[in-house]
């Protein structure tokens, strides 16, 4: 009961900071996801090509970074980058930004690797006989995958995609390491100032939770109304 | 009178260090009717997918109406909208209706208007008696249904030659009939055919010429009548006795 009153009273007084949070864990949601889904579909495409040393980097891109964690890349492009000289700058304007771009940077090279291959996946998943078919009518390898393989393989890749956007919400937790003001981070704020850890988490928790319910409905409403048509 | 459409020649084809094909040169003439029979594994789908190139032959070449298919600089989908091919799985675009599937090549290579592509397959659609299932999709078909429609789009193009791979192998017996009644009709109006298959009474009786293919060469080539009355070739003859 207790419990209860205290998450009450937290979020009565702090609702601030948990608001905070969550603006700055959408934004890097996003950015990672619109930037990853970008660069994956670059990616997998260059992971089908028939140009060897292409497919050679894009597998070993794509194989690296799923095989590595997240918190390694992380790191390494926050803190590795500037000391081989690279720096992300600072723009006045947008408080913290050069700790952002960090972030989204690290966050969206490891989603454009899951997406690239959600994308190849999917487009392998449909049946070879279908590209063979249109192109014994004389359509081109790009019309054909246009006109019969792609809309096919959208039925495929869209649920992956869904799991992929949720997972990038959870996983952004992590930019929280690098000083940047997300959820996660905003939390351990408000225990700092309450030592009420347990009830802080349970909101952070219950946020997390609706953010990924939200998006992973409106996923599965826009898979729906794919189906019908 | 006859006129060469296809030359093979020399034409060899190995998957890695697997050859499956070994130098094989034949013709094919215009308005020819040509079965190619033999045991599984033999070649047969890999020597037709050569003829369009589905299979990039590894050496030798391939003349369609006079043009080395395999010669640098030779605009394949042009000349694969001539040379039509009709699949065991039929190969019915999934995300298109019957209509669309029909008229796309039509509309989009051969630059027809939708309206005169809509009636020309309609007529055929009626021909194969398939008029009223223009809007269903291809999961709502049979076997025997999608067949004739996948012919039908393949004849669209006005194809100067049709390849066809075990185009009943993938059928419930029952429809079997109606594939080959709609395969013969199109044999009699001159289409100039090259059918790989297992039904050996349409090899005997509707083609002209069979060719027995078999560890990849062409081991036995002869008018049908002839070379299912008078197998001289020893495997063929072992062969036939197993399919007949
Ligand atoms: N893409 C491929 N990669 C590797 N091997 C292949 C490929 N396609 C065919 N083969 C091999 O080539 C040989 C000939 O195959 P092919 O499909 O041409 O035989 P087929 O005469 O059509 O047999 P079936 O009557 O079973 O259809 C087989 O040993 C097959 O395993
Ligand atoms: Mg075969």
């Amino acid at each position: 009961m207790e419990f209860i009153q205290t998450i009450g009273l937290l979020l009565q007084r702090y609702s601030s900071f948990f608001a905070d949070g969550v603006r700055n864990t959408l934004v890097i949601a996003a950015f990672s996801v619109l930037l990853g889904t970008l660069f994956g579909v670059f990616m997998a495409i260059a992971r089908m090509s028939k140009i060897k040393p292409r497919k050679i980097i894009a597998t070993v891109y794509i194989e690296f970074i799923r095989g590595t964690p997240l918190m390694v890349q992380l790191m390494f492009i926050f803190y590795g980058l500037p000391m081989v000289g690279i720096t992300f700058p600072d723009i006045a304007w947008i408080p913290n930004f050069s700790r952002f771009a960090a972030g989204i940077v690290a966050m969206s090279m490891n989603s454009c690797a899951y997406v690239a291959e959600i994308i190849r996946s999917g487009i392998q998943a449909v049946d070879k006989g279908q590209m063979e078919a249109a192109r014994s009518i004389g359509f081109t390898y790009g019309e054909s995958m246009k006109m019969v393989v792609l809309p096919q393989a959208v039925k495929n890749i869209l649920p992956a995609f869904g799991n992929e956007f949720v997972t990038v919400i959870k996983e952004s937790s992590i930019v929280s390491v690098i000083g940047i003001g997300d959820l996660m981070f905003r939390t351990n704020d408000v225990i700092a100032v309450t030592y009420r850890s347990l009830p802080a988490l349970a909101i952070a928790a219950l946020i997390y939770f609706a953010m990924t319910f939200v998006s992973s409905r409106l996923i599965a409403a826009a898979e729906r109304k794919m189906h019908h048509e | 009178m006859s006129e060469v459409i296809i030359e093979v020649k020399n034409l060899s084809k190995s998957f890695g260090s697997l050859e499956v094909l070994h130098n094989i040169s034949t013709t094919f003439q215009r308005g020819e009717v040509v079965s190619i029979i033999g045991p599984s594994g033999g070649g047969k789908s890999t020597f037709l997918r050569c003829l369009n190139l589905l299979e990039t032959p590894t050496s030798g070449s391939i003349f369609f109406e006079g043009t080395n298919l395999c010669g640098k600089g030779v605009d394949i989908n042009l000349h694969r909208q001539k040379i039509g091919m009709v699949f065991q799985q039929f190969n019915l675009f999934n995300n298109m209706n019957v209509m669309k599937n029909l008229t796309a090549g039509p509309v989009k290579i051969r630059k027809m208007s939708e309206a005169e592509a809509q009636e020309r397959a309609l007529a055929l659609l009626e021909k194969v008696g398939l008029a009223d299932r223009s809007d269903a999709f291809p999961y709502q078909l049979s076997g025997g249904q999608k067949q004739r429609i996948a012919i039908v789009r393949s004849f669209l193009m006005e194809p100067d030659v049709m390849l066809f791979d075990e185009p009943t192998s993938a059928l419930d017996p029952e429809m079997i009939g109606e594939v080959l009644g709609v395969m013969k009709n199109l044999a009699e109006t001159g289409m100039t055919m090259i059918v790989v298959t297992h039904e050996m009474r349409f090899a005997r009786e509707v083609s002209s010429r069979t060719i027995f293919l078999d560890q990849g060469i062409i081991a036995e080539d002869k008018p049908s009548r002839e070379l299912f009355d008078h197998p001289e070739n020893e495997r063929l003859i072992s062969f036939l006795k197993k399919v007949l």
